[in-house]
């Protein structure tokens, strides 16, 4: 049976061989594959492609971004979820696919929290109404006044139905009373090409998306939906201000596949924080009118956490729900 | 004039070495993608991308943008030559250019569709320059009850002048506005005829679609009738066109021009539709029109000319409004932000160098794509004689690296397999592909135009006759309609097309 055997034992060598690269090798011995479950050129993209150079630098293996956009972003979450954990594939959690899918779509096929380990947050943005400059309301307490004056509503856009641009009208009319009627688009920017041509008077944005029309005067901002007035654009009032008890962000990170080693985990989140403090990052990060927010890898968790928890019963308000 | 000096800046500024290196170099990178089936401009500028980052804003923008237009110019090549349309604007290039091609005119083909792109762009150049904050107003002024009309129009005719019976090209427009709707409802967020499958809640792809039914099931149909391939074996006589075919193309490349540079202008329009638009106009217009189906130069000409001319108008709502019209726009919009430049309403003023410099760049670099173009046409052409057994794998391979790129996804791989079958089956049941493919793009956004005009008017439906540009494409469809159906009208336009 000596064959045999020689077969098992050389089988248990070759086995064990991966093994012991891995432990004399130090992580990442590999290229990463850094997973954007969004089309190329959007603001997460872009801070992920920007976060992806720094980072690999810093640990001397190429990080490479990998687009894989569809279903509001769950496409490429769930491929994550089901790679190896160790820590060569990585995904851009954010707000659609971490917080709200998981009230939004009945059958995800993961759990936002089970199902990954999360390392950490890059950037927090916030949303706004913004406004053609035709339109008569100056503040909030104006524009509910005349949402309740129109028989049907006051028309408001959105990027789409289920977006957290949505979600904030949904809430904007559930703490105020508006009347509000959506009019949900196909993305930010023909939203925005009809706030311009006047065809919706209003709409929610994510501030990045709107800021370029704000600084050149072709939209009026009505409200920004963070705790305090941003750096950017100190003329524009918080809905806090204006007597609405709203703050909404939309934010990202890094998160891998549930039971990545604590040694990559320590490793990815001290990185990460440090390129988020390097000048350059932290400058580009401005111009995307986002405010960077390292965390710790379990404080990370456990804002998720927060987040889905608060999504829930205000995606259930907005009606929409997907099959 | 302003617009002169304006120009002048605009060309010190392209005249760089830096500038220019980078625009030969993007018009390079373009052509290539451009003839290899399936790789398009989405996917190379995203990964180039991080390279702009340590550039000047303008020389990104200039190498960017020449990655663009020169796939335009390269898409057509596979067109012609190999049927296989890599984007959605070269669709119509196939249906008269590869005919081209079996008669022994492909050197004609290649060459009519240089010179056509070549001034088309030059001419959407000065459009852009001289008129595009007046344009942005005019496009401003198109709601969704004139989008919703347009498109209307658009799907009527193209039903109107389809070849062979009308009844199976209804049946595929309508076909095609089905497979359309495939997806997740902009209105409402529902998944509509997903079948619980996630990777279809964004829709069937393009690419997979328009490759499985043009290019792999002419591959098919190529191997089925060993006689098809000796066709492409005979001699080219003449890259050069003759005085007759110069006559023939003049006239359509102006119309194309035209026709591309407005509806480029268009948010979420752009090459595509222009193709399509000045296609219907050449096969209803000109004097080849009874040449439709048999390789017409008229079909390679307008289309080609328009969708450059769009591709380069398409610049005018990013650079005056700050929205870009495709995905490729998205992109620059990234690249510039990434550089600390906000595209809106302001950056003519704030960033002169960067827009005027554009400008002068699209037209230097439309010369240097006439150059590289035009001496490499014989080469192109011989490729045509490599045998077909070496061809065809290379060919499927490329559709199947194209397919699965766009969004880094094996099902759409398998779709352009399933998509391949329905090519060969409605080729076998003399069924043309063009008007589904037609009804797959324009279905799902006139639905969304309808519900959002229903939406914003509280279900009155009065607001598609009470706005002025609507009612009148509504007219035009319903005299088309009328022409139609009337019946010796129609036995006059079967004869056309027959005869």
């Amino acid at each position: 049976m000596l064959p045999r055997r020689a077969w098992l034992a050389g089988g248990a060598v070759i086995a064990a061989l991966p093994a012991i690269t891995r432990a004399e090798t130090p992580w990442p011995a590999q290229p990463i594959r850094l997973v954007v479950p969004f089309a190329p050129g959007g603001t997460t993209d872009l801070a992920a492609r920007l976060v992806a150079q720094g980072l690999g630098a810093r640990l001397g293996q190429p990080v490479i971004v990998e687009n894989k956009p569809g279903a509001g972003s769950t496409l490429g979450a769930a491929q994550v979820a089901q790679a190896a954990p160790d820590g060569l594939t990585l995904v851009v959690s954010n707000i659609a696919s971490h917080a709200i899918a998981p009230s939004l779509y009945r059958d995800l096929r993961y759990h936002p929290l089970r199902d990954f380990t999360h390392v950490a947050l890059l950037i927090e943005t916030p949303s706004v109404f913004v406004a053609n400059p035709q339109f008569a309301p100056r503040g909030l307490g104006e524009v509910v006044r005349l949402s309740r004056e129109q028989p049907r509503g006051l028309d408001v856009a959105s990027s789409g139905s289920g977006s957290s641009n949505h979600l904030l009208i949904v809430q904007f009319g559930q703490v105020t009373g508006a009347r509000v009627n959506h009019v949900p688009y196909r993305g930010a920017g023909p939203a925005m090409t009809d706030v311009i041509a006047d065809v919706v008077p209003m709409m929610s944005d994510s501030l990045p998306s709107a800021s370029g029309h704000l600084r050149g005067g072709a939209v009026r901002g009505m409200a920004v939906a963070s705790a305090a007035r941003h750096p950017g654009f100190p003329a524009l009032p918080t809905f806090r201000e204006q007597g609405v008890d709203l703050v909404s962000n939309s934010w990202f990170g890094i998160s891998g596949p549930a039971g990545l080693p604590p040694a990559v985990i320590g490793r990815l989140n001290r990185e990460i924080n440090a390129v988020l403090a390097e000048p350059a990052t932290q400058r580009r990060f401005a111009e995307l009118g986002g405010l960077v927010s390292p965390l710790s890898p379990a404080a990370y968790a456990e804002f998720i956490a927060g987040e889905v928890a608060r999504w829930a019963p205000i995606v259930q308000a907005s009606g929409a729900k997907v099959e | 004039m302003d617009i002169i000096g304006n120009l002048a800046h605009g060309f010190a500024v392209a005249f760089s070495f830096q500038n220019l290196l980078f625009a030969l170099i993007g018009a390079l990178i373009g052509t290539a993608i451009g003839v290899l089936p399936g790789i398009g401009p989405v996917a190379t500028i995203s990964l180039l991308l991080p390279i702009t980052f340590g550039q000047p804003a303008t020389t990104a923008i200039i190498m960017l943008a020449g990655i663009y237009y020169g796939a335009q110019y390269g898409g057509s090549t596979t067109a012609i030559l190999l049927n296989l349309p890599g984007e959605i604007s070269s669709v119509v290039t196939t249906l008269e250019g590869y005919k081209m091609a079996r008669n022994g005119r492909a050197g004609a083909a290649l060459a009519t569709s240089a010179l056509g792109s070549f001034f088309a762009g030059s001419v959407a150049t000065v459009v852009v320059a001289a008129s595009g904050p007046l344009l942005t107003s005019i496009a401003l002024s198109f709601g969704p009850a004139d989008y919703f009309s347009l498109m209307l129009l658009g799907l009527i005719i193209s039903a109107v002048l389809a070849q062979g019976s009308i009844i199976k090209s209804i049946g595929m427009v309508v076909l095609g506005v089905a497979l359309g709707l495939v997806g997740t409802d902009v209105q409402t967020g529902q998944q509509r005829f997903t079948f619980g499958i996630p990777e279809l809640s964004d829709g069937i792809s393009f690419v997979a679609l328009a490759m499985g039914m043009f290019g792999i099931a002419e591959i098919v149909l190529n191997l089925e009738r060993p006689e098809a391939r000796s066709v492409l074996k005979t001699k080219v006589d003449s890259l050069w066109l003759t005085k007759e075919e110069w006559k023939r193309a003049t006239p359509s490349v102006l119309r194309g021009t035209v026709v591309g540079s407005i509806l480029g202008i268009l948010p979420g329009g752009g090459a595509s539709l222009a193709s399509f638009g000045s296609y219907m106009m050449e096969r209803k217009m000109s004097k080849g029109r009874h040449l439709f189906g048999q390789g017409a130069i008229e079909g390679v000409a307008g289309p080609e000319a328009a969708n450059n001319a769009a591709a380069q108008t398409s610049f005018i709502p990013l650079l005056t409004l700050g929205i870009p019209a495709n995905a490729v726009m998205a992109l620059m919009v990234g690249a510039l932000i990434i550089q600390g430049i906000q595209p809106g309403p302001r950056m003519v003023e704030a960033q002169p160098d960067l827009f005027w410099g554009l400008i002068a760049s699209m037209w230097i670099g439309n010369v240097m794509l006439l150059i590289i173009n035009l001496p490499m046409i014989g080469m192109w052409v011989k490729l045509l004689q490599v045998p077909y057994k070496f061809l065809y794998p290379a060919i499927l391979v490329f559709c199947c690296i194209g397919s699965y790129s766009v969004n880094n996804n094996v099902f759409d791989v398998y779709s352009t397999v399933v998509f391949a079958v329905l090519g060969y089956m409605f080729n076998k049941l003399k069924m043309e592909p063009a008007p589904l493919l037609i009804g797959f793009v324009l279905g799902p956004m006139m639905e969304e135009h309808l519900r959002r005009a229903m939406l914003l008017s509280r279900g009155d439906i009065t607001v598609f006759i009470e706005r002025p540009i609507s009612a009148s494409m509504l007219a035009i469809a319903a005299v088309a309609l009328l022409a139609m159906m009337l019946p010796n009208l129609r036995k006059g336009k079967e004869a056309a097309l027959s005869g």
